[in-house]
């Protein structure tokens, strides 16, 4: 879906490629981030539930 | 009329107007802008102040209206400091843009212009929606027209004016590999940005929709395009050039001026600037800046030009307001580049100064680079404006310097009553004074 869009810049697949090299640490930040959230979410909800009772 | 270098994205025309610019938009753009128009970047004073304006121009959806920047110029013009500032515009804007769900469709720096040294990002048809999945298209584009530019100087003492100007896309990835150093490659950015770059390229050469797809599917996300624009902000950042000392850099300190003179010639180029009044004045072979200081304080807009990297990029990291300093040789001005040679425009065709100030530059372009008198004189009458110039005689110090690097009698006709002939024959003087015991004559003249 996202393929299909056109760009009028030849934006460069090498230089697409290396957009995500380059954030290879900011990769695995995101992904931890992404779980560090779930565990938040996790004990917030499970706090709520004791506010509730 | 229709702005000549604005055809590559079919979605946006520019047009010139005496009062604005305008740019008409197609649906699909207009769509674009009224994304923008919802984000607080629309009226961000980093950006062109723009307005939509009624009714849209047949055959296109909506039409903007711009403010105009007072004097247009191209990054193989500028200074080392201001590529360097409209680089860290462009990534400001890409981060700032992230955060309202935009983000910046390519990466020219011919989308940034100046209000003196403060840069104006003027494409806000560059703004689009972010779609997800999706790399910054515009990488490709700032490494070459920015980044590898600021490496050329930063990294090598090369000046990248001549690259830009010589190729308007700029210096691809294989070649500034090319260029540099088995050291460089040590530098901080060198293997990400310059060797695995130009090595990605090769390998993936012709992929595009193939590697677009595989790039969304892996995941590939905003805060990615968010972490890597704030690496290269670090990056350009903590690039900088000196280089060697400049030749006329002490120039003030070492010229043939005493303190009296100096300051009569200052007066001088004062009363002329009150006198005519000027909106948009050129200052010729600038060196310090001190005459386009002096005009800018009595409310002109200066072009400081000087052939001198050295002492332009000085002015221009002082930051003034009024001052927009440029590296230009007249020897060798700027052309008409691009497609038809119109897509980017010579000096005169920019906007004729209503003054210009030739301060000690009449003899380094007569002596130093054989440029006849006459036709020194013709080019400054074609500015069409009025004019401050000193002549700088032959029993001048400074004079002596440059005809002793000459052949004997090469530049025999190089003398006052020669020089206000022909000065004569398309200026009218209204006034002149001598300084320095006579050998330098100071003129305030308009074209006949």
């Amino acid at each position: 879906m996202v393929a299909t869009v056109l760009s009028y810049l030849d934006p460069g697949s090498g230089s697409m490629i290396l957009q995500m090299i380059a954030g290879g640490t900011a990769a695995i930040a995101v992904t931890a981030k992404l779980y560090w959230r779930r565990v938040t979410k996790f004990l917030r909800i499970r706090r709520s539930d004791d506010d509730d009772q | 009329m229709r702005d000549r270098g604005s055809f590559r994205d079919p979605g946006n025309r520019v047009f010139d107007a005496p009062d604005a610019v305008y740019r008409a938009l197609s649906a699909e753009a207009a769509a674009e802008w009224r994304a923008v128009a919802a984000t607080p970047l629309a009226r961000d004073p980093r950006l062109a102040a723009t307005e939509e304006v009624e009714p849209a121009p047949e055959g296109w959806a909506a039409m903007l209206r711009h403010e105009r920047v007072p004097f247009v110029s191209y990054p193989y013009e500028w200074p080392f400091s201001l590529l360097k500032r409209a680089a860290l515009l462009q990534l400001d804007l890409l981060v700032d843009a992230l955060g309202e769900g935009l983000i910046l469709k390519d990466a020219t720096p011919y989308n940034v212009q100046w209000d003196g040294a403060r840069p104006v990002f003027i494409d806000v048809g560059s703004f689009e929606r972010y779609r997800d999945g999706t790399a910054w298209e515009g990488y490709r584009q700032f490494c070459q027209l920015h980044l590898y530019p600021l490496f050329l100087a930063a990294w090598k003492d090369t000046p990248f004016q001549p690259w830009l100007r010589g190729r308007l896309d700029g210096i691809e990835p294989a070649q500034m590999r090319n260029l540099l150093s088995f050291r460089d490659r040590f530098r901080r950015g060198a293997t990400t940005h310059v060797f695995l770059h130009a090595r990605l390229e090769r390998r993936y050469a012709h992929r595009a929709k193939e590697v677009k797809s595989e790039l969304a599917k892996a995941g590939f996300r905003k805060e990615l395009v968010v972490a890597n624009a704030r690496k290269l902000r670090r990056l350009v950042e903590g690039l900088d050039w000196t280089g060697s000392s400049a030749a006329w850099g002490d120039y003030a300190q070492t010229c043939t001026y005493d303190d009296a003179d100096a300051a009569r010639k200052a007066e001088f180029v004062r009363a002329a600037v009150a006198s005519v009044a000027p909106r948009l004045v050129w200052d010729l072979g600038c060196n310090d800046g001190a005459y386009s200081k002096l005009a800018a304080e009595l409310g002109a807009y200066v072009v400081a030009t000087d052939a001198d990297h050295h002492v332009v990029d000085r002015i221009a990291r002082e930051e003034r307001e009024r001052i927009l300093p440029l590296v230009v040789d007249l020897a060798d001005p700027s052309p008409s580049l691009g497609w038809r040679g119109a897509e980017r425009k010579s000096l005169p065709e920019r906007g004729k100064p209503d003054l210009s100030l030739a301060l000690a530059l009449v003899h380094h372009l007569a002596i130093t680079r054989n440029i006849p008198l006459a036709e020194l004189v013709d080019w400054l009458a074609g500015l069409e404006g009025a004019l401050v110039i000193e002549f700088v005689d032959r029993e001048d110090e400074m004079t002596q310097r440059l005809l002793a690097a000459k052949r004997d009698g090469l530049h025999a006709d190089y003398d006052r009553a020669t020089f206000e002939r022909l000065f004569r024959a398309r200026f009218e003087i209204d006034r002149s004074e001598e300084l320095a015991g006579g050998r330098r004559i100071l003129y305030l003249a308009r074209p006949r």
